[in-house]
């Protein structure tokens, strides 16, 4: 109550010089941000301009369902390694996603303990491992023990790499959602697993699967641990204990070979790869997409659709 | 003499009497008795040895500063405490003739008795009008449709909300405005055939209109239900409830009549609160 | 830190003071006016007025508070007294001035002074004097010294009354009868006012119109 209308008035005065600065200001960090966006997204979009271009001559029925032909020669296609990349991935997820999912519910609804502590460390180092180091030591375990390379070697080095990603996403997820609706259950007199399962994890559905979508995407391009595991091969799919192909290790292959017809169709396998991806990722959120505007309502509880 | 039916009568409702202080609460039947409970948090005492008795079918509201511990004390009426990791709970709570603090006492089985509505509606999201109610049935493994039925139908009447919402149960709970939900909360709360129902500060992230409906509802549900309320609201306390316990750093300062409490409280510190003149 | 009700409570203090003051005086000049046959009329009158005026204001800024800050304890019983006791000024007013007529209708009586009216004139002006002091003070010590005088002033009026109707004087009998019948509902309005004030500090309402029946009644 000491500041009198004069002194108001000053300061006032004051604020109007500095605002024109800020504004002025606010517009230059705008423009350098956007700029750095660009600049970010430049490399990303040429990446896919490139590929594209590259690569859309090769495509053709024949290319992606047939098996490799003689080196050199345009002939043949990729087949096999389609067909490996998505079996690879499927299995790899059918054991690492449970596992990772399982551990993230552990972490985040039973987990305010050292053990959970100790397990989440791990986990994030985990995570960070460099994935021809986990396909060593698939070789290691499983090459080597069962004297030959197979598909369960790399689909459990895949799911190595997968799973400390599905786990740290789960448990975020989960983390999110609010307390308050695990009081409501536990209010209502249900049990603790009923709680988690029936409730909280339905409502962290978008997260974790998001966080699935990323492990999967993460797997999909893997090269070195398919190198020590699956090896490669020009064969469709035969049995679960004989090395099989897949996109990374054929675009691997196929652009380290001297001709132009190969290196073609590396490209023509690369644009397969990012396809899937791009597809598995499209079909899950469309698939669940329907809740997608709930996902977010899900942050905040008594928040109402009406505006 | 005062008769039976005298006593019944709820004391909000009658002018001051010439027996003004004659009529024991003793008379009424108590549903919940709190005996010295204290409650722990880490190292600080959120509740100090409180005991409080709530009568049957009557509304009891707990006031007090913010920090105060009636939330705390709330929350441990139906066991609450036992998801969090730090706190202690020690006396007993009765419910009827049953302490459930006992060690034999299956917690959950016994929260289904006494029902609880949170501060912020909380429905759940991914599930519609009508599976947020039978939330607490289903999934304790009541099947018979007929049943869950006829549960949401009642229940939904129960908490005013059934005219509202019943061409379209299917609606996810979250399209609700925030009124609606948490009369919702209430349906559900009461659909589980509770006998005492717990609020915490039910109407506080309410508007005026949807503030008034809740107070209606609670007017109503006494007929049935014993019901605790821990508010804020001083005028909300007068309006609704029939007996009032003022709280302050954990303790209980004096638990009165609502309309003697604010209009004659015995206690300073109770004077000085309901007149505003702290915290 | 000043509440939002507090000036409002200063205020209406301030006004229930000035009448307590100005109510005072007006019986006290009215009695005046027929033990010395005084013609206070015009100055009772305004007195009289000014309460009436206060006791509106009063009624306002009580339903006003009420509407605003939904008071409760200690203020509550403040309030709700205040209505009351501001009315018990107001009748003091009002019967003053019939006091005043009654001389103005009469002419000058002042022959017509006795004993008892002299002192149940002299409890009148002590019992006001108490009740003024008592809301003032909110002292509850002097409702018993009300309630003994407001018991004189029946006791007097009981016994006079029937004397009145054996006395030969015609207009000395009936005024005095009048007048009587002023202080006496003047003692009533002070016991009201004494347990309006008991009510603002202990919080219990005291049965005073059964007792008042009660006692009118057995003679």
């Amino acid at each position: 109550m000491s500041t009198t209308n004069e002194k108001r008035e000053e300061y006032r005065a004051l604020f109007k010089n500095n605002v024109k600065k800020r504004l002025l200001v606010d517009k230059i960090v705008h423009i350098i941000i956007f700029a750095f966006v660009i600049i970010a997204i430049i490399p990303l979009g040429s990446i896919l301009v490139e590929v594209f271009k590259n690569g859309i001559t090769a495509i053709s029925y024949e290319f992606l369902t047939a098996t490799p032909g003689s080196i050199g020669t345009g002939d043949g296609g990729i087949g096999p390694a389609i067909q490996g990349t998505l079996i690879i991935i499927g299995l790899a997820s059918l054991i690492g996603v449970p596992i990772g999912v399982m551990s993230g519910i552990f972490l985040s609804e039973y987990g305010d303990n050292r053990l959970a502590r100790n397990v989440r460390f791990f986990n994030d180092v985990f995570m960070e491992f460099p994935s021809i180091v986990l396909g060593i030591f698939a070789f290691l375990v499983i090459v080597l023990i069962l004297g030959h390379f197979s598909v369960w070697a790399g689909a459990f080095a895949l799911a190595l790499i997968m799973f400390p990603i599905v786990a740290r996403t789960t448990e975020e997820s989960l983390k999110m959602v609010p307390v308050t609706y695990r009081e409501a259950g536990t209010a209502l007199g249900l049990k603790k697993w009923v709680i988690t399962f029936r409730i909280v994890i339905s409502a962290a559905k978008g997260g974790m699967i998001t966080g699935i979508l990323l492990a999967v995407s993460r797997i999909g391009g893997e090269t070195a641990p398919l190198i020590m595991t699956i090896l490669g091969s020009s064969q469709f799919f035969s049995s679960m204990d004989v090395p099989m192909d897949a996109l990374p290790l054929r675009i691997w292959r196929l652009s380290l070979l001297p001709y132009e017809s190969s290196q073609l169709q590396g490209w023509g396998a690369a644009l397969v790869l990012i396809f899937i991806i791009i597809g598995i990722n499209l079909a899950i959120r469309y698939y669940f997409g329907n809740g997608n505007e709930r996902i977010m309502k899900l942050i905040k509880p008594g928040v109402t659709a009406k505006k | 003499m005062t008769t039976l039916s005298e006593t019944e009568q709820k004391i909000t409702n009658s002018i001051d009497s010439q027996i003004s202080d004659a009529i024991s609460p003793v008379e009424k039947k108590f549903k919940m008795i709190a005996e010295n409970v204290t409650i722990h948090y880490g190292n600080t005492m959120g509740v100090k040895n409180v005991t409080m008795k709530f009568p049957e079918k009557s509304v009891t509201a707990l006031i007090g500063p913010s920090g105060c511990g009636k939330t705390t004390f709330l929350r441990c009426l139906n066991r609450m405490h036992d998801m969090t990791k730090n706190a202690k709970v020690e006396g007993k709570v009765m419910l009827d003739d049953i302490d459930l603090y006992d060690k034999s006492i299956d917690p959950i089985y016994h929260r289904r008795k006494v029902g609880m509505v949170f501060q912020k509606p909380n429905p759940f999201p991914t599930m519609s009008i009508y599976d947020n109610v039978t939330a607490g049935l289903k999934l304790n493994g009541v099947k018979d449709k007929r049943i869950l039925d006829e549960i949401v139908e009642d229940t939904l009447k129960m908490a005013y909300l059934w005219d509202e919402v019943k061409n379209d149960l299917k609606k996810s709970a979250i399209e609700l405005s925030g009124g609606q939900q948490q009369r919702l909360c209430i349906a559900r709360a009461l659909a589980i055939q509770p006998e005492v129902l717990l609020m915490d500060e039910p109407a506080s992230a309410l508007d005026p209109i949807a503030t008034q409906k809740i107070e209606e509802t609670i007017t109503e549900l006494k007929k049935d239900y014993t019901i605790i309320i821990v508010t804020h609201n001083m005028q909300q306390a007068v309006r609704v409830s029939d007996y009032t316990g003022f709280m302050y750093l954990g303790e209980l300062i004096e638990f009165r009549e609502t309309k003697k409490l604010f209009t004659d409280p015995k206690n300073d510190l109770t004077a000085k609160y309901v007149q505003g003149q702290f915290g | 830190m000043p509440r939002l009700i507090d000036p409002s409570l200063e205020r209406l203090s301030a006004i229930m003071s000035q009448m307590g003051d100005m109510a005072s005086e007006c019986v006290s000049l009215a009695v005046d006016s027929y033990l010395e046959g005084k013609n206070t009329t015009d100055q009772v009158y305004e007195l009289s007025d000014s309460i009436r005026n206060k006791y509106f204001e009063v009624e306002d800024l009580i339903f006003d508070m009420l509407l605003k800050y939904q008071p409760v304890a200690d203020d509550f019983r403040m309030i709700r007294s205040s209505t009351e006791i501001s009315y018990a000024f107001s009748r003091f007013g009002r019967y003053a001035y019939d006091i005043t007529q009654v001389r103005d209708l009469f002419g000058d009586i002042s022959e017509c002074t006795n004993e008892s009216l002299i002192e149940i004139t002299k409890k009148v002006k002590h019992m006001i004097n108490e009740a003024v002091l008592s809301f003032a003070e909110l002292d509850v010590r002097r409702a018993v010294k009300i309630q003994e005088d407001e018991a004189f002033i029946d006791k007097i009026y009981n016994e006079r009354l029937p004397q009145l109707i054996k006395s030969n004087n015609t207009k000395c009998a009936l005024a005095e009868a009048l007048l009587l019948r002023y202080l006496e509902r003047i003692g009533d309005h002070a016991v009201f006012m004494s347990d309006a004030i008991n009510y603002i500090v202990t919080g219990k309402h005291k049965p005073s119109e059964k007792r008042i029946a009660s006692h009118t009644k057995s003679s």
